[in-house]
């Protein structure tokens, strides 16, 4: 069984922003860098797979600069068996479709039963690209999966839908799967293992080689929210507050699903 | 020269550093105050990340990593936990680390093997109530009997002491030779007939890393548990300390961050008249010098370490890392404490617990005075 896992590197969101010349993203200088966290369970995700079905290869993919490199290894220390960096110093700049169609270009013809991804990243936000990408393949997907189990080359997801609800979705390979924080208990990279990645293969492929799909959207501007005073202030009798309060529990969070 | 750490340090730091943050930190402050060693939390999951044998070869159960990776990951599990930073020290460094170097092959794989896997936790029990600093004035025993040796005696302060399974124990094996030449050193395992352990001491800090003592009464070990040869005993322990000295320079270097990085959160929501502390220049030249003399131990205690994994020597070295982190520990974490002022001083912040837990730092495993005689005398050779 062959998986793909693509991921993001993505800046700590504990960082200071500031935007970069010209509005078009933010400046990356003095960021620190990690995994995006919805990608963190995609990889979980991966190796749990592996571990189930005994022999299994997972490739861990991701688009960007050299720096994205040390962020794969904790991704193949974590368990995946190999990494392919598409290098590409302005990967910040393309809109979902292109980032989709490198991957697509990439997974194409590579046998891949079973393509697992972050639903969204944690600094762009589109969710668009694993659904993108299924399409592009021709492939089922299934997105805010918050469960995942595997027999016989079937697969029976759990996913999240609005308002505290939940979907059971059975769907055959290959299948693209974008991973809701909570799917797993994503695993520390040992110690060993961390050693271990370093001796596993990282390929890089120069962008030019993949890239074969026209963008169709252009950022013109980013900017910081103007500040908003406080919070949501809930008015009303205690039940009422309590009705009010369960009711933005339920649906904004997980807190009470 | 390079200053960068590389790929795996940094992996190695943010593993340590989201694990430390996420199940040490939590129960740091009520372990202290109810003096409870975990094991569980503070030894058994430092196995599991493969944090127990860091620098030992794959062979022996450890991880192949090198000394700054051992110094980076005690330095992150005490910016949140000085007892769990201890534990790992004490028994890397101290108990682990002398079989390495002047174990057999035999010894190896039956005392180090377990020991880097993390299936027996270790100590070290040199200290005695008439020999700290001065090692030569051992005054356990270990008598010549057939095929072993007969123990006699009692080892104060000792680290990880009650839990370990595997002790490196030093005895005088020679009463005629001069002070240093009759000591020898011995691996004690738990359960052995007439090892018992005596009081636990009450801590000012690291409160939650168990001080015991170790008796030894008639306590036969079979002549194949002598670590190193007979009379060698001295030349392990100031080895093993060298090395030891690492570890805890990394830890206090873990401490003072900690301390650090709470002055400056609190300084920047703690507002008086109408304004940030953070924002007051008084406040900002203490931080300043805090952050300053940490950067400085860094370099010393990463430097120490790389020349530790490099085979050069760094019995100076070692001594400079542990005396300007210690120091520089000391006082940050007093610093912080005043930052944070009438909260500081209470045990609802972390600051108070890293004061208390800084000072074991400028005296165990070679006190301050220690550490300039290592330095002094080597200047004056």
């Amino acid at each position: 069984m062959k998986i793909l896992v693509c991921m993001k590197q993505v800046p700590d969101m504990e960082s200071k922003f500031k935007l970069s010349p010209g509005a078009l993203w933010y400046d990356t200088a003095d960021l620190a860098w990690r995994m995006n966290e919805y990608d963190e369970y995609a990889v979980e995700q991966a190796v749990r797979l592996k571990e189930q079905v005994g022999t299994a290869d997972i490739t861990i993919l991701s688009i960007g600069p050299d720096r994205i490199k040390e962020t794969m290894k904790k991704a193949l220390a974590m368990g995946c068996d190999r990494g392919v960096q598409v290098a590409d110093d302005v990967a910040w700049a393309k809109d979902p479709l292109a980032i989709a169609g490198i991957i697509a270009e990439y997974a194409r013809s590579k046998d891949f039963s079973c393509i697992f991804t972050g639903m969204q990243s944690q600094d762009r936000g589109s969710g668009q690209v694993g659904v993108l990408l299924a399409e592009m393949l021709g492939f089922p997907s299934v997105t805010t999966i918050v469960d995942f189990t595997h027999e016989n080359g079937e697969y029976l997801v759990k996913r999240e839908l609005e308002g505290g609800v939940k979907a059971i979705v059975k769907v055959k390979g290959p299948a693209v799967f974008t991973c809701q924080l909570g799917l797993n208990s994503p695993r520390y990279p040992t110690l060993p293992n961390i050693m271990k990645a370093k001796k596993k293969e990282l390929l890089t492929i120069p962008v030019e080689q993949l890239q074969k799909t026209a963008p169709q959207q252009e950022t013109t501007r980013i900017f910081f929210p103007e500040k908003k005073g406080g919070g949501l202030i809930l008015e009303g009798d205690i039940p009422a507050l309590a009705d009010q309060l369960i009711k933005i529990l339920k649906e904004k969070t997980s807190v009470l699903a | 020269m390079n200053f960068e750490l590389t790929e795996e340090q940094n992996l190695i730091r943010d593993m340590v550093r989201e694990f430390a943050e996420t199940e040490v930190a939590p129960t740091a402050k009520i372990r202290d105050e109810e003096e409870r060693f975990d094991r569980a939390l503070m030894f058994d999951r430092l196995a599991e990340l493969g944090l127990t044998g860091i620098v030992f070869p794959e062979e022996y159960g450890g991880a192949g990593a090198d000394y700054i990776s051992y110094a980076i990951a005690v330095e992150e599990l005490s910016r949140v936990c000085a007892s769990t930073g201890v534990t790992l020290s004490a028994h890397l460094s101290l108990c682990a680390n002398p079989i390495y170097l002047f174990g057999n092959e035999e010894q190896k794989q039956q005392f180090l093997a377990p020991l880097a896997r993390g299936e027996k936790l270790g100590a070290f029990g040199l200290t005695e109530p008439s020999a700290g600093t001065d090692a030569g004035g051992t005054r356990t025993t270990a008598v010549k009997d057939g095929k072993g040796y007969i123990l006699n005696g009692t080892k104060i302060f000792i680290t990880n002491a009650g839990d370990a399974e595997t002790y490196v124990v030093f005895a005088r094996t020679d009463k005629q030779a001069q002070k240093h030449h009759g000591i020898s050193a011995f691996i004690v395992e738990k359960n052995t007939q007439g090892f018992s352990f005596g009081k636990k001491e009450q801590k000012m800090g690291i409160r939650s890393s168990p001080t015991m003592e170790l008796v030894f009464d008639n306590c036969r070990i079979p002549a194949s548990q002598l670590l190193g040869e007979e009379g060698q005993g001295f030349k392990v322990a100031m080895k093993t300390l060298d090395g030891g000295r690492i570890g805890i320079a990394s830890q206090a270097l873990g401490i003072a961050q900690g301390a650090l990085e709470a002055a400056v959160n609190y300084a920047k929501e703690r507002k008086q008249f109408d304004t940030p502390i953070a924002k007051f220049q008084g406040i900002q030249f203490q931080l300043a010098d805090m952050a300053t003399q940490i950067e400085a131990s860094r370099l010393l205690v990463y430097s120490a370490a790389y020349k530790a994994s490099h085979g050069i020597s760094y019995s100076q070295a070692s001594a400079m890392a542990k005396l300007m982190a210690s120091e520089t520990a000391m006082r940050v974490t007093t610093q912080a404490v005043q930052v944070l002022g009438g909260y500081g001083y209470t045990r609802e912040f972390p600051v108070e617990r890293m004061m208390r837990d800084a000072k074991i730092t400028e005296i165990y495993e070679g006190t301050s005075e220690v550490q300039r005689m290592v330095i002094g005398s080597a200047l004056t050779k």
